[in-house]
């Protein structure tokens, strides 16, 4: 903002021998200063509110989250995945008020962690205050549920509840603050020192959260093996339906609505210019233009995937197209901010194919993951980083990290290689914190027979075993009309696994 | 704000003589006039946008609570309750516009109700502008909802249509006058003779929303008793299992996700500093993150306590009782959020996890039904969280956000004497009292009319069926009804499907 500050001296000048020069001077200056504050005070309340809504967003993408999960996996296992989303927001607030946060964020520090703000010890602070920490833990939490679908359906819960903590209370922090603290030593936003004098540009984290959430659940996933009856004997996959289409497309919509807290809100703060002051266009305007590419690359992966599908497999599959959609979303949230729109598109087509081609490679190596999170967060995180290395435009990296002209931007814009250097050095470094520290976990659990469920619990589904039951009861226990049919059927020697689209009927009950 | 009005008198004979000192003392008085409108106008707007958005987020909490009850009931009730919770909305709307708004907040007035804006008449005025009302009326309708899980199942529908309409547009309205309003009896934001040297800190509803709900509803479901089959004749519980666990937690998320309205919104404004002289980065915009956060930490809190408490008694983890747990510890902490510090939000959570567990055992012996444990959940956590705030509030806090009264009481373990928690057990009992005489004859005549209890046959068939045209699913063609006589014909003989 210009600045309002105003000195006595200055002033005593235009009024030379007056002799109220000084009164005057303070006058005006008194009224200069208390302008200066007040408007310093609605730039707090107006970036407050922006951020605070925006985390409030990136929130309602945990009840996407778990629609979407819900909805993907047999209606035996619905309590299970429900639980674990439910816990992840839990249970990631208390670790995160603890010490995820100080891990992350609590600079001044070193470049690999963070530590001040242990419990919010000393805090706020002049660079944070309480609207950043419920921004930063509402992304921490979405990491730890993106893992959770790589497992899901065969994990003990107490299996769920150690990764989970784990991930979202030190894995996952340290990441962050490599790439996003003002300290990390992969920052873009460091004082000195910039990796490859560039720095990672990953704006709101396809790899910061999409890649650790999917790499942590690709380790988990290989070691407790796929579900039962996912490969046939000759080794070919048999589709596992999820039990309801209509949770997968409530979830993925209400994931669409909560990115636009995720992407657009990484800006931190609304109310500030760009260069000289007085103008229509500021950093609202690259927030704006930030939520139009979010929606772009989603969109164009959305109907690359269609289309493509269709040809693939003869049919319109809407699971498909919502998978595809959301994998372009988590690819473009790495240069939201710094491409162009119609780079976007480009974003989103490619990533569509990216995920496809993955699904492919998971069924090759009878990989089984029930939210395909590795290869959509995984692996379309895994291109959306490439992709900013290429398309980043250089007026909009100056903009959104000032203070060093000449910096590197996409190769395909002219930029230089450096940048998408360090994008690959980060896809790297990820892949290799992130295989160091959960992989040895669920190596540790799976060999405690703490990680998978027993085949009983699997056949049964864990609801029933370990949740008090089943998700849905759509006949009453009431109905004594039933009761003779169902008492008759149980006589049956036959017919006790339940059907394969996991519909409750009686034999299941 | 500080004032930085200007008159050119003033300025004038600081010029001096010279020629033009009264053109240039208009001059500079009428920018810094410019300026200063421009700033009272953006405030408006900040603050508008922050109520309205709040106001917005309040509202989804209807959804949340709509899909929450639907989740919990039998499929073959699950159409009325939905209803109950839309009408909630929408008969609110129009009895809040109509009356409720102007007896909750028609200042000036005395200390048990309003008497201005009725009809939103006068309106808006300098003290309310319309997103005001909106937000008021969004918590108004909250109130309501609550009643309607603990009857839930076995009410007739005239009969809700009767309460709703009463407890939003009288009862409950009443209640927020005396807590929240500035003339109220024993609101923290008197001008003078506050109760106790203190009034009551509620923030965004413990007592006011959740309490109020709650006991409305604790009348209701006991006046007409337990749901057939909920105890059987040894007079043992039976569990009467929710047909969805799914919409149980699409609907706690959204309440959650709709609660970063209920709490930090109460701050009402965002623009505002705490008294430092020029800038600083700390102003009320630092409280209402405050309150997101404690918010946060106490829901959290209490759904662990719940997850570990619950495997330790009944020996699996359980996803409803963790979500009810959640939302107790939400009720809890609406009383509290933004005078206490974080780690006391994890306390309020921890036994607000057991005073749910506490009351429903308590329920269970008594042979009192309550589909959604409202009574016990709203009720109970809601007075705890009152309890909670008498101990915990920080005297800094207290002082921001009640400010022009230093050396207030506040929490009793934070070294604030005992006033406050005093004033908060007036205040349980109050609206315990309050709730009762008006609400607990109102369902008592419903019920000896014949008005509120649903006929045994109907309850055995399903209100949906019998009242509301049809049953909520329909997952089989109509077709397969020739499908269902082969299914009993299967049954019969004992080959395979």
């Amino acid at each position: 903002m210009a600045s309002l500050t105003c000195t006595a001296s200055d002033l005593a000048l235009l009024s030379s021998s007056s002799s109220n020069a000084t009164a005057i001077a303070s006058f005006l200056c008194g009224r200069f200063s208390s302008i200066s504050n007040q408007l310093s005070d609605a730039t707090h309340a107006i970036d407050n509110t922006y951020l605070l809504f925006s985390a409030y967003l990136v929130f309602a993408m945990q009840l996407g989250f778990a629609m979407l999960c819900a909805g993907s996996v047999r209606a035996k296992n619905t309590m299970n995945i429900m639980l674990t989303n439910v816990l992840d927001a839990a249970a990631g607030a208390l670790s995160y008020y603890l010490f995820g946060f100080a891990l992350a964020f609590g600079g001044p520090s070193n470049g690999f962690i963070g530590r001040h703000f242990f419990g919010l010890n000393d805090f706020p602070s002049p660079s944070a205050d309480y609207s950043y920490f419920l921004y930063q833990w509402a992304f921490a939490i979405a990491a730890a549920g993106i893992t959770s679908g790589s497992i899901a359906e065969r994990t003990q819960f107490v299996a769920y509840l150690i990764y989970s903590s784990f991930l979202t209370g030190f894995v996952y922090p340290v990441v962050s603050h490599w790439f996003w603290s003002g300290d990390g030593w992969a920052s873009p936003i460091r004082a000195d020192n910039l990796l490859f004098d560039s720095g990672v540009i990953d704006f709101a984290g396809s790899g910061v959260v999409h890649m650790v959430g999917g790499i942590a659940g690709l380790w988990g996933a290989l070691i407790e093996g796929p579900r039962i009856g996912r490969f046939d004997r000759a080794g070919r996959s048999v589709a596992l339906r999820g039990h309801s289409a209509s949770l997968v497309v409530l979830g993925t919509f209400l994931l669409w609505f909560g990115w636009y807290g995720f992407n657009p809100g990484s800006f931190l703060n609304i109310a500030k210019v760009y260069g000289t002051s007085g103008g229509y266009y500021g950093q609202w305007s690259a927030i704006g233009r930030t939520a139009i590419t979010t929606t772009l690359a989603g969109c164009t992966a959305a109907l690359t995937t269609l289309f493509s599908k269709r040809l693939l497999v003869g049919h319109w599959n809407v699971i498909d197209v919502c998978n595809g959609l959301l994998g372009g979303f988590a690819a473009i949230t790495s240069g939201c901010s710094v491409v162009e729109p119609w780079a976007a598109i480009i974003c989103g087509f490619v990533s569509a194919w990216v995920l496809i081609g993955f699904n492919i490679l998971a069924s090759k190596f009878k990989y089984d993951d029930p939210l395909e999170a590795a290869q959509l967060h995984g692996g379309c995180g895994a291109w959306g980083l490439l992709f900013t290395g290429l398309f980043a435009k250089k007026a909009y990296v100056n903009e959104v990290y000032p203070g060093r002209p000449g910096r590197p931007y996409g190769l395909f814009m002219g930029g230089g290689g450096k940048l998408l250097g360090a994008q690959i050095i980060q896809i790297l470094t990820i892949i290799g914190w992130v295989t160091a520290t959960m992989g040895p976990l669920f190596y540790g659990l799976h060999k405690m027979k703490l990680l998978r469920i027993s085949t009983e619990d699997e056949t049964q589904g864990m609801d029933l075993t370990r949740h008090g039951g089943f998700a849905y009861a759509y006949n009453d226990e009431e109905e004594f009309s039933m009761r003779p049919g169902m008492m008759m059927t149980k006589i049956e020697p036959t017919n006790i696994s339940p059907s394969s689209d996991g519909r409750p009927s009686p034999a299941n009950v | 704000m500080a004032t930085f009005t200007c008159s050119a008198a003033d300025l004038r004979p600081l010029l001096g003589t010279a020629a033009n000192a009264t053109a240039a003392a208009e001059y500079i008085c009428n920018g810094f006039g410019a300026v200063s409108d421009k700033l009272v106008a953006a405030t408006y707007a900040i603050d508008n946008t922050y109520l309205l958005f709040s106001a917005y987020l309040v509202f989804s909490m209807q959804i949340g609570f709509a899909m929450l009850c639907a989740g919990s009931v039998r499929a073959k009730n699950t159409m009325n309750i939905m209803l109950t919770n839309v009408l909630d909305a929408a008969t609110g709307g129009l009895s809040y516009y109509l009356f409720g708004f102007a007896l909750a907040y028609g200042s000036p007035s005395n200390g048990f109700i309003g008497k201005h804006f009725f009809g939103l008449e006068d309106f808006p005025s300098p003290s309310g502008d319309y997103s005001y009302f909106l937000y008021q009326w969004s918590f108004a309708i909250a109130a309501a909802g609550i009643t309607s899980g603990s009857i839930a199942e076995r009410t007739q529908f005239v009969a809700y249509l009767i309460y709703s309409f009463f407890l939003t547009g009288l009862v409950y309205p009443i209640v927020s006058h005396w807590f929240w309003s500035a003339d109220g009896w024993a609101s923290a934001a008197r001008e003078d003779n506050l109760l106790f040297g203190t009034g009551v800190i509620d923030f965004a509803g413990s007592g006011v929303v959740h309490m109020v709900g709650g006991i409305a509803g604790l009348w209701g479901a006991w006046i007409e008793g337990p749901r057939m089959g909920r105890f059987d004749s040894d007079g043992k519980p039976v569990p009467v299992r929710g047909h969805s666990g799914t919409l149980v937690v699409l609907g706690t998320f959204l309440l959650w996700f709709g609660w970063y309205g209920f709490n930090p919104g109460s701050f009402l404004t965002i623009l505002k500093t705490y008294g430092q002289t020029g800038s600083s980065f700390y102003g009320q915009w630092s409280a209402i993150g405050r309150t997101a956060v404690t918010t946060t930490i106490a829901g959290s809190s209490a759904a662990l306590t719940t997850l570990f408490g619950k495997r330790l008694l009944t020996g699996h983890w359980n996803v409803t009782d963790v979500c009810n747990g959640l939302l107790g510890g939400f009720a809890a902490i609406t009383g509290g959020c933004s005078v206490v510090d974080p780690w006391a939000a994890i306390i309020c959570g921890f036994v607000a996890s057991w005073v749910l567990i506490g009351f429903n055992k308590v329920a269970e012996k008594l042979k009192y039904d309550d589909p959604l444990e409202a009574a016990q959940l709203h009720g109970g956590c809601g007075a705890w969280g009152i309890i909670f705030t008498g101990l915990f509030a920080k005297k800094d806090y207290v002082n921001e956000i009640y400010p022009g009264k230093p050396g207030r009481p506040h929490g009793l373990f934070m070294g604030g004497g005992g006033r406050l928690l005093g004033a908060h057990l007036i205040q349980i009992l109050v609206v315990t009292g309050w709730v009762s005489a008006t609400m607990g004859p109102l369902f008592l005549v419903l019920h000896k009319l014949g008005l509120l209890r649903i006929s045994p046959d109907e309850e055995m068939a399903g209100i949906d069926v019998t009242s509301h045209g049809g049953l909520a699913y329909e997952f089989h063609d109509d077709n397969d009804k020739t499908m269902k006589t082969s299914i009993t014909m299967t049954n019969m003989d004992t080959s395979t499907v």
